[in-house]
């Protein structure tokens, strides 16, 4: 029997655990080995037909790349105590909590303190905070705000989530620049933008609350999709009631959200990735609605109303019903955005489409020939910085210019005062 | 997900929180079996997926590479990293439910730790505490999992693994190989094993074992070893098989006892303090 189920000892590949000098084993190099018990004879299999528990030498072979080494995964290790950093300024408060900045006393670095509302929790550790720490954790890109770790105060309601300091959010620049950005920095912020999408999506994570004040920028030209709060894992059978309606902010709404839609997918990202790409555009959001209905007649009006070949599904959705379609009408992309390429116009279009299931994906994004054209997209470091609020520095007013003076004498007292020696 | 899941470092695995506190290698092994047992009996009572139950069994055993029994419950422990994974895996249980199956599981655990008498379950008292302290531990036993593990609660699953590499050996066809290995990846959730080696071991260990145990030839002599094509390393497979076999040995009534009247941490300290005298390990 054991000859038709193979020799009893055949040779021993080298065991991730054992000491090797040509690989990088980490602080456990030098560690050995803990022998295991050997397995009790069962009724289940025979000991004959049981592999030998002392193998051969080791047949040396290279490395899969399908199966990282097993030094690479993170170690089981507990939190860290929030008083390793060093509390230096409040950022921001939201409906989710407090950011401040703050210093890493070891290291020195500087970095986003999140601190998570769990106050009065009555069902324990709230599911929207695991959803975040899961989506960032799960989600690491150049493109993603980075998380180090996530640290725990004094009591069981205290976590805060340490994450990259960056200097400014898109919706604060585009409030106080003086001109909008150029066509090259605006391929290079939607590449960005799309990437990081396209990663989140690829790793089964929607987002749901895409806008500019979510995404990030250092003073290098690196933007960072930021705010997890409504993220979640998508893929899986939904649960009893699909998903909720009450997500991404009213102006980045897609349509099939506001028409009711209870199961969604990638599609609503990026519907909300279109609405930030108009905004670069005109330094102005573009559907800035203050109720859904309002939001509904705008979108009508850009896009013109949705007709049985450019969203199948409309009627189908639970407040179609509800609305009086206005007669059909041509798209006003082109009168809305006069300066921009066919290309430009093109993709916009695809990012805002009606039907979700022809509404492009951040994969078939990335490939679009509005990158590959005319002027190319600017290499981030040739991005303009600009001072940081969040890091407490003073913005110089960038639209008033400093008034002339008016009387000669004032001048002539100035420099009096500054150069006493003067005759 | 993400591909990089934790995995416990080799002096956690030599020497464990409760080890150090002077627990026995094999009791702290079958206590961790049991917490897992309570998972599986709590998650089919509570009708969840069973991509949570794995998960939560997963978290389960992580956390005691970082704490010792001696500082938390086994079943408060269990009943945490189900509520936990519940919403990992968005299919969230309702408190009220987990704490009366938990009450459940609990009564009949120390019920079987002292007679073979039937068990008889006991409603809780409406005017009591004990809703109220159960709702607390397993409140407590969530955030403690999440701090001690940093709240690195990415869990990979086999199963997709094991689906691809039966069809990678040609056993697809073959019904038995197939529910046999799924069979061994869950039972080998009661084992550390999600903890110390990587999936691929893992799954191969529970290929081997059913292949052997169905006589199933496979290539495995050198240089044409099976296992090398899904990158495991022969040693590692040898002791996940040594884990999961390790479930299936012979326990006396006696040790069934003992093992089922220590799922609080008074019990498992009362025990160690019992022990503490023969035990040169005890700190």
């Amino acid at each position: 029997m054991a000859d038709q189920v193979g020799p009893s000892t055949p040779s021993r590949k080298r065991s991730k655990w054992d000491e090797d000098e040509d690989e990088d084993l980490g602080p456990h190099a030098h560690i050995s080995v803990p022998k295991r018990r050997k397995a009790k004879e069962t009724k289940l299999i025979p000991t004959n037909a049981l592999p030998s528990p002392r193998p051969n030498p080791p047949s040396r072979l290279g490395h899969s790349v399908y199966v990282p080494q097993r030094t690479r995964h993170p170690p089981i290790i507990p939190s860290r105590s929030v008083y390793c950093y060093e509390r230096l300024n409040q950022i921001e408060e939201g409906s989710y909590g407090v950011v401040f900045r703050a210093r890493d006393k070891q290291t020195g670095d500087i970095v986003a303190l999140k601190k998570l509302k769990l106050d009065e929790e009555k069902n324990g550790f709230p599911i929207t905070a695991l959803r975040e720490v899961y989506a960032l954790m799960s989600c690491r890109h150049e493109n993603v705000v980075g998380v180090r770790e996530v640290v725990v105060g004094d009591t069981l309601t205290q976590v805060f989530v340490v994450m990259d300091f960056i200097e400014h959010d898109l919706k604060s620049l585009l409030t106080v620049m003086p001109s909008p950005f150029l066509q090259s920095e605006i391929k290079t912020l939607m590449l960005q933008l799309l990437s990081a999408v396209n990663h989140c999506h690829a790793n089964w994570i929607l987002h749901r609350d895409l806008k500019t004040s979510n995404l990030l920028m250092n003073n290098r030209g690196t933007i960072k999709v930021a705010d997890f709060g409504l993220a979640r894992r998508y893929g899986d059978p939904i649960g009893v009631g699909g998903m909720t309606q009450l997500v991404v902010t009213l102006w980045y709404r897609a349509p099939d959200i506001l028409m009711g839609a209870t199961e969604y997918s990638t599609a609503v990202d990026m519907w909300s990735v279109g609405c930030i790409f108009a905004e670069l555009l005109l330094k102005e959001p573009l559907f800035p609605a203050k109720g859904e209905l309002e939001l509904i007649s705008m979108i009508f009006k850009l896009l013109g109303p949705p007709t049985k070949s450019t969203w199948p599904e409309f009627t189908s959705l639970p407040l179609a019903k509800t609305l009086t379609i206005p007669a059909p009408q041509a798209p006003l992309f082109r009168q809305k955005f006069p300066y921009m390429t066919t290309a430009g116009i093109d993709l916009l279009m695809s990012l805002l489409t009606y039907d979700p299931e022809q509404r492009t994906t951040a994969a078939e994004a990335l490939k679009h020939p509005y990158f590959t054209e005319s002027p190319l997209p600017k290499h981030p470091d040739l991005f303009g910085s600009f001072p940081s609020a969040a890091a407490g520095e003073k913005r110089r007013k960038p639209f008033d210019s400093p008034s002339a003076p008016t009387r000669a004498a004032d001048y002539k007292f100035i420099t009096d005062f500054d150069l006493p020696n003067s005759p | 997900m993400s591909a990089l899941y934790p995995l416990a470092s080799l002096s956690q695995i030599e020497n464990t929180p409760s080890k150090q506190h002077g627990m026995p290698e094999d009791l702290e092994e079958d206590l961790r079996a049991y917490g897992c047992k309570l998972i599986v009996q709590a998650g089919r009572l509570l009708h969840q997926k069973q991509v949570a139950v794995a998960a939560a069994q997963i978290l389960f055993q992580r956390f005691w590479f970082v704490t010792s029994m001696k500082q938390f419950g086994v079943g408060d422990i269990a009943m945490g990293a189900l509520y936990l994974a519940s919403k990992l895996e968005e299919c969230p249980i309702r408190m009220r439910d987990l704490i009366n199956v938990y009450d459940a599981l609990l009564q009949r655990s120390i019920h079987y730790s002292k007679a073979d008498t039937e068990f008889k379950y006991h409603a809780m008292s409406y005017f009591g505490s004990t809703f109220y302290d159960i709702k607390d531990a397993v409140v407590v036993a969530e955030m403690q999992i999440l701090k001690r593990l940093g709240f690195h609660v990415q869990v990979v699953l086999p199963y997709g693994t094991l689906v691809n590499y039966l069809r990678v050996l040609g056993l697809t066809n073959h019904e038995d190989a197939c529910s046999k290995a799924w069979g061994y990846l869950n039972d080998a959730l009661q084992t550390p094993v999600y903890a110390l080696y990587q999936i691929p071991t893992i799954v191969s260990a529970a290929i081997l074992l059913a292949t052997r145990n169905l006589q199933i030839p496979l290539p495995s002599t050198p240089p044409n070893c099976w296992w090398e094509l899904f990158d495991a390393a022969w040693e590692d497979i040898w002791s996940v098989c040594g884990y999961i076999m390790r479930l299936y040995r012979e326990r006396d009534v006696s040790e069934r006892r003992r093992v089922m009247g220590m799922l609080t941490k008074k019990e498992v300290r009362r025990w160690l303090e019992e022990h503490a005298a023969g035990n040169p390990t005890s700190h």
